[in-house]
């Protein structure tokens, strides 16, 4: 029986402590996290109406009220101190919970409100009681909510917020609050609240005349003041549960859990060990401010590891202890999900928050920065392999040997994390969009993907998601959709008297040069809503700029702003244009005007989708394809370029799609590169519905045809291996190298998922799913699809007793 | 030109790196356990995956020969059919499929060099496969040629059975060979391969005398192959020829469903019960003749 990985890490530290007993606790801690029900917290909702409906409240500054409703919330919920754990903090007042935002988009989620507890997909615990009390808060919220706030009339709301419900052509997701940061935790983790406090009571004294800025300090001081009252609140609890303890050992571990809260986040860390419960009531209370998602600790053995070392050095901390300390707070990060309706589902699924941790790249002044702190997050990473945080890993040309091996051996293995981010690229581009250079090196990666200097901008990163296929539907059929008579488009060409591809192509540019103008006017209403109506102190004393410029991040306080726009259905758009040009314009195969017609009929007839679905396609190394995809690109971002928004930041280009492309494939009608309607469109920068026939190889020589310099809110570039074919040692190997190719040649991102038994059985069961999943045998030629019932029960076989 | 039934790429089992297979058509053996039977015959075929076929007969149409049948396992009359592949063009479940396409040596050097960059990062290269590369001798020593001034890192597996000539005519352009030693007993491989191990015995001991890069590779079939007799003698011929190592390929079942695509009259060869140590055995087999022995994964 081989070791498991795990096992073969623990063997490889050397024990200096009773290292079986302390793996236990981490294991004991993830179990209790896995085991308990995930479900609906009310006492955020509640308590922020309760601070809401008090009408002297309602007078204050709207700066005041969020850092006083904040503070409110946090102080008065309930919190607990689990069995063995050492990082203490509840995001809600359950184990695993959701929290509810009346205020953004709460009671848009509420339509499922009675629901939750039995739907099928992520179902949510919550009582009779707590589903009336919320209920009972809707009529407060219905006129107070972003979305009402942000329309002239009620009847605009409604169409926004049914917009953003059943939006065909763009997803708004500022309508629900911002968030997507990665906070300045180590400044954090110097200052302390206090020092932050100190310097907001020091700015504040020379703001007497302008009382924005006023307001905007007093509600950092109260921010600032919340927070260390809320690790007090643990501080306090530890030590009363430490005097109850009959455990003796027990009882010293909470009292020091008490001393530690005792001191962080109020006065700043002194240890490794402070500063990474700093961090988590920090991140705690950001996910409770805004919108709870994408809230990223981001580079954390980059700004911990001073303290690590220090502790280390000193002989306080050993390095199993520090490890057991980050699996600890690596477990913490899963206590929380995202409470979405069924809807909301449909387009943000995966039901996960999106709290980025990354780990190596470089300092400041370019150097390596791995460490041994590196090594602890990536075992964690492995040993753990749960939900949140999402694990990311950044790559640059002088990165160490030992890192890329762990990094890649993790992933041979099957772990499917850390993504891969590559430095070489990512920062030439924060810089190009005038992030200076220590900044721009200094990044994380946001969210999905999204690349942001940390501490330092208001990224947005998410500000909004694009269909840009059915941009193309509507340059087929003169602004309208297929089959429907209403103008949602500008008027253009009819496909009759379309004669060369130059006049597809000046249809689609029009197409998407009026949507994307659409979406801008609907986001900026959004984005002075959000500035007017649900500002953000705590999370604006945590980013750079504010403080100097006393203004909120919602106001454009932050020293960067963007906002990212992202672009989905990309490569069904490069496609189709790659088909119609060699169809229609080179064989001569069919007509424009009968093009449009199959697709009409959704492709019906079976003879013309598959003479579609063989035409040239992204992902296969054929040039032909791969130019119409990074042409497609270029139009999407020529559409974007020159516009600013009301933070003054301009518009960044993203190409990842979370699980709209599915949603989207059920709206746009068939496409010119075979796609029916309800097939999903393609996931990201990946080839479209497995349209990669030749490889992995050929696959990476179609992405280096991309310019990633375009794409500067990111890339998500999913790759998949079978077992087999890269779990052996030499098939690592393999994988490394590839990708190392595609870093140097220029490649952006990769998320490397190397598939289990478990997904040869899907793919047994869903052939649809994978047409081109490629299984390896030595000198054995095949595609999984295409063997026969009984080889593919013999490949899983195989792949299950990992031969 | 020569006539290739696949190009694999990202291939990690056929020599050292990121490489790419090439599996050219027509082999001079049958071995009985081949995991590839299309490789067989030298010259194209239509393959027919009757789970795909959704029995639309657009096919019946296209065939200006006449030489599609409605039987249920059967769409092909291979008396008729002369493998021009517009059955398989207007087949829309690719139920159809035509094996077997000519290339020239530029248009296969050019396909190849797009993977340069992966070579040359991972120590990889070319594979030639199949089939026998060898029948095609003329062809790989103009193709070679333009490959090696690629600089393309060149290898070459291959069962043996060829002309000495034409394998002394490639060394100059081989970084490696890949040779095949399946049995030792000329009788018992006449029987599961068709033809006697004579030729292959002496090229291989021809080509370790002038070309140090030969290794020695034996797919290992249990109940065939892996009798401590035939290792021994397989251990023997090695050291003779002064090689202590061999590479030992695991056996499967899953080139047998491959035969009733292309109708070849061969019996299935079916391994029911493959014991789970073979491949230890026979590499500790080996091991005990002072071979290395290096199991595949």
């Amino acid at each position: 029986m081989p070791l498991s990985t795990n096992e073969k890490q623990a063997r490889s530290v050397s024990p200096r402590l009773s290292l079986v007993k302390k793996k236990d606790r981490v294991t004991r801690l993830k179990e209790a996290v896995q085991a308990a029900t995930p479900g609906i917290c009310t006492e955020r909702a509640l308590l922020w109406t309760e601070y809401f409906k008090d009408k002297a409240n309602r007078t204050k500054h709207v700066y005041v009220q969020m850092a006083e409703a904040l503070a409110h919330s946090q102080n008065n919920r309930s919190i607990a101190i689990h069995p063995g754990e050492l990082i203490v903090g509840n995001y809600t007042s359950r184990r695993v919970g959701g929290l509810m935002f009346p205020e953004l988009h709460g009671l848009v989620v509420m339509q499922d409100l009675f629901k939750f507890p039995t739907r099928e997909t992520n179902p949510l615990e919550i009582s009779r009681l707590n589903q009336v009390r919320l209920l009972s808060i809707a009529p407060f919220w219905a006129t107070r909510m972003l979305a009402v706030k942000t329309c002239d009339s009620w009847l605009d709301a409604f169409s926004l917020v049914l917009n953003q419900l059943m939006g065909n052509y763009y997803i708004i997701n500022e309508a629900a609050g911002i968030s997507h940061i990665a906070p300045d935790y180590e400044t954090l983790c110097r200052l302390g609240t206090d020092g932050i406090k100190a310097q907001a009571s020091k700015l504040q004294k020379q703001s007497l005349m302008d009382a924005d800025k006023w307001y905007f300090y007093e509600s950092v001081k109260i921010a600032a003041e919340g927070l260390a009252a809320f690790g007090e609140r643990y501080a306090q609890l530890a030590a009363e549960m430490g005097e109850n303890e009959l455990d003796e050992g027990r009882a010293a571990e909470l009292k020091a859990v008490a001393e530690v809260c005792s001191r962080v986040p109020r006065k700043g860390a002194k240890t490794f060990r402070e500063a990474l419960q700093c961090c988590f009531f920090a991140q705690i209370a950001i996910n409770n401010e805004s919108l709870d998602n994408s809230v990223c600790p981001g580079r954390m053995d980059h700004y911990l590891y001073p303290y690590y070392e220090k502790d280390l050095k000193t002989g306080l901390l050993t390095r199993e202890e520090a490890k057991e300390l980050v699996g600890a707070f690596s477990v913490k990060m899963s206590e929380i999900v995202p409470v979405f309706s069924k809807y909301i589902t449909r387009t943000h699924g995966g039901f996960f928050n999106g709290q980025i941790v990354n780990v190596g790249g470089t300092d400041k002044n370019g150097e390596d920065s791995t460490n041994e702190l590196t090594m602890i997050f990536l075992e964690v990473m492995d040993e753990l392999r749960m939900r949140q945080p999402n694990y990311t890993a950044r790559v640059h040309k002088n990165s160490p040997k030992e890192y890329l091996d762990k990094v890649y051996g993790i992933l041979s293995k099957g772990a499917n994390s850390p993504s891969i981010y590559n430095d070489e690229v990512i920062v030439p581009v924060l810089k190009q969009n005038g992030v200076k250079i220590g900044d721009a090196r200094n990044y994380t990666p946001v969210g999905c993907v999204e690349p942001v200097a940390q501490g330092v901008s208001f990224s947005s990163t998410d500000a909004a998601l694009f269909n840009t296929a059915i941009i193309l539907e509507l340059a087929l059929n003169q602004g309208r959709r297929l089959g429907r008579f209403a103008q949602i488009g500008a008027k253009t060409k009819p496909a009759s008297q379309m004669t060369c591809i130059e006049d597809v192509q000046e249809a689609f540019e029009i197409q998407m040069f009026h949507g994307i103008n659409r979406l801008l006017k609907d986001l900026q209403a959004i984005e002075i809503a959000n500035a007017e109506h649900h500002p953000t102190p705590l999370s604006s004393m945590l980013l750079d700029g504010c403080l100097e410029n006393g203004a909120c991040s919602t106001r454009g306080g932050t020293r960067y702003n963007f906002s990212g726009i992202q672009c989905v259905g990309l490569v069904d758009v490069g496609d189709s244009l790659a088909a119609i040009k060699q169809a229609v314009f080179e064989d001569k195969k069919l007509s424009m005007e009968e093009l449009v017609g199959h697709l009409k009929n959704n492709l019906s007839d079976d003879r013309w989708r598959h003479y579609l679905l063989n035409m040239p396609k992204f992902g296969n190394d054929d040039p032909f394809a791969d130019i119409w995809t990074a042409y497609a690109l270029d139009v999407f971002k020529a559409a974007l370029d020159g516009k600013t928004s009301t933070r003054g930041g301009k518009y960044t280009v993203g190409v990842y799609s979370v699980t709209l492309h599915e949603y989207w494939g059920t709206v746009v009608s068939a496409l010119p590169n075979g796609r029916r309607n309800g097939e999903s469109l393609s996931n990201g920068m990946s080839p479209s519905n497995g349209q990669d026939r030749k490889g992995p190889t050929a696959v990476l020589n179609s992405m280096n045809r991309i310019d990633y310099s375009k794409t500067d809110n990111g890339v998500n570039f999913n790759i998949k291996f079978d077992a087999n074919t890269v779990g052996s040692p030499a098939g690592c190997i393999a994988m490394k190298s590839i990708f190392s190719t595609y870093f140097k040649r220029g490649g952006m991102q990769a998320q490397i998922n190397v598939l289990d038994p478990k997904v040869l059985i899907e793919a047994r069961d869903n052939p649809e799913a994978y047409p081109h999943l490629l299984v390896r045998v030595s000198g054995y030629s095949a595609y999984f699809n295409d063997l026969t019932p009984a080889m593919k029960e013999e490949m899983i076989r195989r792949t299950s007793m990992g031969l | 030109m020569a006539i290739l039934f696949d190009i694999q790429r990202f291939c990690i089992h056929d020599g050292p790196g990121v490489r790419t297979t090439l599996f050219f058509k027509g082999c001079p053996l049958r071995c009985q356990w081949c995991q590839n039977p299309e490789s067989q015959n030298p010259k194209p075929e239509i393959a027919f995956y009757q789970e795909k076929c959704v029995g639309c007969f657009e096919c019946l149409e296209a065939c200006p020969h006449e030489a599609i049948v409605s039987l249920p396992d059967r769409r092909i009359d291979r008396g008729k059919c002369d493998a021009c592949g517009l059955c398989a063009e207007v087949c829309t479940q690719d139920a159809l499929r035509l094996v077997g396409k000519d290339w020239d040596a530029e248009s296969l050097v050019e396909e190849i060099a797009a993977d340069r960059d992966f070579f040359l990062d991972s120590g990889g290269g070319l594979t030639l496969s199949g089939g026998e590369p060898l029948l095609q001798g003329d062809f790989l020593l103009e193709f070679l040629s333009l490959a090696k001034s690629e600089g393309i890192h060149t290898n070459l597996e291959t069962c043996g059975m060829a002309g000495y000539e034409v394998l002394s005519s490639l060394t100059s352009l081989l970084d490696l060979v890949y040779f095949d030693l399946k049995l030792m007993d000329s009788q018992e491989h006449a029987k599961y391969t068709g033809a006697s191990n004579a030729r292959i015995l002496s090229n291989f001991s021809l080509l370790a005398g002038e070309f140090p890069a030969v290794q020695a590779r034996m797919p290992v079939i249990p109940g065939v192959n892996d009798s401590a007799e035939n290792i021994f003698q397989t251990a023997a011929f090695l050291r003779h020829n002064n090689k202590n190592s061999i590479h030992l390929l695991p056996y499967h079942n899953l080139g047998q469903s491959k035969l009733t695509r292309l109708d070849a009259g061969a019996e299935p060869f079916y391994i029911r019960d493959i014991p789970e140590d073979y491949l230890i055995r026979a590499r500790e087999a080996f091991e005990k003749e002072d071979v290395h022995a290096i199991v595949y994964e």
